[in-house]
């Protein structure tokens, strides 16, 4: 019995009885702050493996009677649960029925992450970009259910879908939130900004060299042509060379622990970096083009966005070097064809650029103030579309 | 969820559907066939355009909607019409492969002189094919982007107003010019795309108002066309715009940024995005038509072979001497199609009606 | 996306991967020609001198100059292409040297090519050498930038300080093929240790045909257009001199009477400007002496404009573009029936220039 209790079970008595109780719980992690989205200001806390601590993470936000849980079983031989929530008389019910029919209608053997989850059951599963937004953080889960969208996720796994999602929404945080309103719309900007730098900086770059010399203005022509003349190789080889180094650094830094990734980055960023430039490798400015689009594409808060961005850039950049700046426009035709082709259940990616709402674009482009704010965003096809009231 | 156009899309729609390489040879154009101040034939041309668009709203209001083959197939035989799809279905074939091949040979003037065109050509064919296959709702949503994508360069005519002078445009209106008929329907041409809203009759409904979209289409495309041609006449003399090809591309290698200059080897690159959608809309066209003759055949299959079918065509005309002949040719051609063809529709429409009315 | 999409994209690369290559044109394999100068020979032929930047830093020369004679300058071109291992463009082309010899025959005729190839910028600066122009671009002055960037910069900033006009290859053959203006280039020689200006040059249809002195230049500059920024230094008498600075000027040209034979036209300008110097009699802070002061600059400068303009007729060239206002004052008929240089050469024409003190500096 001693030995029960030192192997820590409880030990009951009543009258002469003594029971030994296991009252041992699953293991599980405690809340911490989300290692993908971190904010400066703002709550800390991030979805953990355990479902109820998601959903209690939930709750304690939202507060309200019409909050819906749906639970599914995912996954023939996993036999994993499934969460769909969503705000009743605010999502719009066909969002919920056609999700709840796509997850049950998945043939899989077992699905061991959100992410992996959504890949099963988006429209267009062959598209290098995400259609569904996931995010660890309660805060951003909460906003998308004010918003009317509908929320996804597996027991198991720290991340929650929302549905659907908008090419555009993978450029906001929930930053910007807690900034002043002008300060987070001048973060929007700037995301944007990051976006066509982090697409077209390098490939603008191979495209001038091998094809359009005439673009340089005077004063940079000399500097680049220098600093050209000793790289034994064709600018879109360089420029590949360079942006695969990039990509190693990046990649064996996320498998590392902090603190030897440190040793990488410095080890990638001035040793790499400066000898390769010193040894006529590369071209300083080239070295310049693919640091900053390799900062550039971080700085979109989505990792997922951003790491499909880079893969982008990569055809971006050998069609600019094969055709120059035809090519470059070709691609970016190739690009803004494929999105327009794509949908997020059933609703236009694009939106609200196409289909057009100038309504929402003040939550999109810019974050405009909060007394601003009086409409759900148009692709949640709210039944309750004015905010505020929770009437029907 | 409404399967009907939108109006503010439709609009950008037939707005791109219009605008194409034209403009960048249109002050040339002007100057040439109509002297000086040529840029007021650019508002003339715009009220013959709009007379047409008159003509196709009647259609839409006599038939209610109905689409335009429903009309003619109901008064004209198959045996008559099934051919006339066809032929048209291979001049707007032909007729939007060619602007591509078009706009790949005013590329090749200042880069890639010595590729292959047809290869560009064909990456363009291959572009317009990634809509087609997607359906109007896609080439729709794909309008909107490329429209914002390349409007912002109207912003760029501001570089010019240090170098503009009004003493240039003369007070005499199109005085020294050399033929106004044949200038006035090449003119056209750059408005051309708006006859096409015929067919998205089936895909409008009375929340799309087609006809208010295609008037608002046709009136920015005019603005734009007449403010860069009014810019030109003030930038360069009468003379030299009668010897420059494409003043556009002229004035924008003009403008110097501190970070990169010559922009015109950029900026036509994104010309290829008005010009995509004008091989789009007759390719598009063309398959709305084939789809009546063979009906069992999937749109997508049919827009693969009217693409084959039109890029292999324009592999004949070589050298741009010859496209430009084809496209003139092809372009008269067309303009008769845009204004036969409502009227037609609405003797036939006229005759339906006196035919129910007397049963 | 569909498996359509997937093939649309393989078909995309395989066509990707056939083109392109043969029109490479990759910056450290192209010699740039920042410069070419145009001389004429004895034998008529054309000396062509260009000068291609070496960006080398190993190189202790940081340019080569080549020299050919040839026909017309595309000849030039692969002659020239003959004797380095780099491909020579024209893309980066900003400067013409054109010796006065050559513009004396007339320009345009020689120089279709420059219309022609869309490689070259229209911003490229056209300046006229009195003197030996591909000596002027062999040259090497010790204290001064490379030759071409000299010449380049010292044209951009005299041009934006107005001494000079900026006359570039669009300004040039807009001038020349409007009916209503003649163009103008500015003039450069050489001397010792530098590169100078001598002056604008003065042209009927595209030749030469004679100059304007530098000090003159400033005000061909006001009665041509509008300026900004200039400066003026004016000597009323002897040792007294006012020094006008951030001038500002506005033309205005009145057509008073036009018809086929006879012209009256009356230029008004009007200037504003700080005094930055004045070594006169007069006390500055007094505003009937400034008004003085004004007014005999005014009736100095009118003077001089006046002046000028004679100069110009006797040579028929409308180098001010008064014959833009008086087609513009006219029915189509009438001008086109009308010889405008003869007119032009009789023409009553007077110019009015008024200057107000906008400020007169620090001190009193």
């Amino acid at each position: 019995m001693i030995k029960g209790i030192l192997s820590g079970n409880v030990a009951l008595f009543h009258e002469s009885d003594t029971y030994i109780v296991d009252v041992y719980g699953p293991a599980a992690r405690a809340i911490e702050q989300s290692q993908t989205e971190t904010v400066i200001t703002g709550p800390h806390d991030a979805f953990t493996e355990q479902a109820n601590s998601n959903l209690s993470l939930i709750r304690e936000r939202l507060k309200s009677s019409h909050l819906k849980v749906i639970k599914l079983e995912v996954g023939e031989v996993a036999k994993s649960n499934a969460y769909i929530l969503y705000i009743k008389d605010i999502a719009n019910m066909d969002y919920v029925n056609e999700l709840a029919s796509r997850i049950k209608a998945m043939e899989i053997d077992t699905v061991y992450d959100t992410n992996m989850l959504i890949q099963c059951i988006d429209d267009n599963p062959s598209s290098i970009f995400p259609q569904f937004i996931s995010t660890e953080r309660p805060d951003t889960a909460v906003s998308k259910l004010s918003d009317g969208k509908v929320l996804c996720f597996l027991d198991g796994s720290p991340s929650i879908v929302s549905v659907p999602a908008s090419f555009f929404e993978f450029f906001t945080s929930s930053d910007d939130y807690y900034q002043r309103w002008a300060i987070g719309s001048a973060t929007r900007l700037l995301r944007l900004v990051a976006f066509i730098i982090t697409i077209t900086f390098t490939a603008v770059y191979v495209s001038i060299t091998t094809f359009h010399y005439e673009m340089i203005p005077e004063h940079l022509l000399l500097s680049l042509t220098e600093s050209r003349n000793r790289v034994p190789f064709p600018p879109l080889y360089e420029a590949l060379l360079m942006e695969t180094t990039i990509e190693l650094l990046r990649e064996a830094g996320a498998r590392l622990p902090t603190k030897i990734g440190q040793t990488i980055g410095i080890v990638g960023g001035i040793v790499i970096g400066q000898s390769a430039v010193q040894a006529g490798f590369t071209s300083n400015i080239l070295v310049i083009a693919v640091a900053s689009s390799a900062i550039a594409s971080f700085v979109v808060p989505n990792y997922v966005m951003s790491a499909s961005i880079r893969l982008v850039r990569f055809g971006l950049i050998i069609l600019a070097g094969l055709l120059g700046n035809f090519g470059l426009a070709a691609g970016i035709a190739a690009v803004v064809i494929h999105l327009s082709g794509l949908t997020s259940l059933g609703s236009s990616y694009l939106s609200p650029v196409a289909p057009f709402h100038s309504s929402d674009w003040k939550d999109v482009f810019i974050r405009a103030p909060f007394s601003l704010f009086t409409r759900r965003p148009s692709q949640s096809k709210s039944p309750n579309k004015i905010r505020n009231k929770m009437r029907k | 969820m409404r399967n009907k156009l939108s109006f503010f899309h439709t609009t950008i729609m037939i707005y791109m559907f219009q605008s194409g390489v034209v403009i960048l040879s249109m002050p040339h154009i002007l100057a040439y066939y109509f002297g000086t101040n040529g840029w007021l034939a650019v508002i003339l041309i715009s009220l013959i355009v709009n007379v047409n668009i008159g003509f196709i709203f009647l259609v839409y209001r006599l038939g209610k909607g109905r689409s335009v083959f429903e009309i003619l197939e109901q008064s004209v035989s198959k045996v008559i019409l099934f051919p006339l799809y066809i032929a048209l279905a291979i001049l707007w074939t032909v007729l939007g492969s060619l602007v591509s091949k078009d706009y790949v040979h005013i590329f090749q003037l200042f880069s890639f002189p010595n590729t292959p065109p047809m290869l560009l050509t064909v990456l363009m064919g291959l572009l317009a094919l990634m809509l087609l296959v997607k359906g109007i709702f896609v080439i729709e949503r794909a309008a909107t982007i490329f429209f914002w994508l390349i409007i912002w360069m109207l912003l760029l005519l501001f570089a010019f107003s240090y170098d503009f002078e009004w003493v240039r445009l003369t007070p005499f209106v199109f005085k020294e010019g050399d033929n106004f008929l044949l200038g006035g329907l090449n003119l056209l041409k750059g408005f051309l795309g708006y006859e096409l809203s015929l067919f998205l009759f089936p895909y409008s409904d009375k929340r799309t108002k087609l006809i208010q979209a295609v008037i608002i289409a046709n009136v920015m495309i005019t603005l734009v066309y007449f403010i860069t041609c009014f810019i030109a006449y003030g930038f360069y003399s009468l003379n030299q715009l009668k010897g420059v090809l494409y003043p556009v591309i002229d004035m924008m290698s003009y403008i110097k940024f501190p970070f990169v200059q010559r922009v015109e080897n950029l900026f036509y690159g994104f010309f290829m995005f008005t010009n995509l959608f004008s091989t789009v809309a007759y390719v598009w066209a063309a398959k709305e038509a084939c789809q009546r003759v063979f009906k069992k055949v999937k749109p997508g299959i049919l827009a693969v072979v009217l693409i084959i079918i039109g890029f292999s065509a324009i592999a004949i005309p070589d050298v741009t001497g010859e496209v430009r002949e084809w496209l003139a040719f092809l372009g008269f051609f067309e303009i008769g199609v845009a204004f036969i063809l409502p009227v037609l529709l609405i003797l036939v429409l006229i005759t339906q009606r006196i035919m129910g009315g007397a049963r | 996306m569909s498996k359509k999409g997937v093939r649309i994209v393989a078909a995309f690369l395989v066509i990707m991967m056939m083109a392109g290559c043969g029109d490479e044109r990759i910056l450290e394999r192209l010699g740039f020609i920042e410069s070419q100068s145009f001389d004429l020979l004895p034998n008529g032929k054309l000396r062509i001198t260009c000068s291609i930047p070496i960006a080398d830093p190993q190189s202790e020369q940081n340019r080569k100059v080549i020299a050919i004679d040839a026909e017309s300058s595309k000849d030039a071109k692969l002659e020239f292409n003959k004797k380095t291992s780099l491909t020579l463009v024209s893309g980066q082309l900003r400067n013409l040297l054109i010796s006065k010899s050559v513009a004396e025959q007339g320009l345009w005729d020689k120089f279709d090519t420059f219309g022609r190839d869309p490689a070259i910028s229209p911003q490229v600066n056209i300046s006229i050498v009195n003197g030996n122009a591909g000596h002027l671009l062999e040259k090497d002055y010790k204290q001064h930038p490379p030759t071409d960037k000299y010449v380049n910069r010292l044209l951009g900033k005299e041009a934006r300080a107005h001494t000079i006009p900026k006359m570039t290859l669009y300004e040039f053959s807009r001038d020349l093929l409007d009916d209503g203006i003649d163009s103008i280039a500015p003039i450069i020689k050489e001397e010792e240790d530098n590169i100078t200006l001598d002056g604008i040059g003065l042209f009927m249809e595209s030749k030469y045909v004679t100059k304007i002195d530098t000090e003159e230049a400033i005000i061909l500059g006001f009665l041509r257009g509008n300026l900004q920024r200039s400066a003026i230094d004016v000597e009323l008498k002897k040792g007294q001199q006012v020094m006008f600075n951030s001038l500002t000027s506005k033309r205005k040209v009145k057509v008073e009477h036009a018809d086929t034979e006879r012209a009256k036209v009356a230029i008004h300008v009007h200037l504003k400007g700080s005094i930055l110097e004045y070594t006169g009699p007069l006390k500055l802070d007094n505003p009937s002496n400034r008004r003085e002061i004004a007014k005999t600059v005014s009736e100095h400068l009118t003077e001089r404009a006046n002046k000028m303009v004679k100069f110009m007729q006797k040579h028929q060239v409308d180098s001010l573009g008064i014959g833009q206002y008086v087609r513009n004052s006219l029915s189509h008929n009438e001008w086109q029936s009308m010889n405008w240089r003869d007119v032009y050469s009789k023409a009553d024409i007077k110019c009015y220039v008024h200057i107000k003190i906008r400020n007169i500096g620090k001190s009193s």
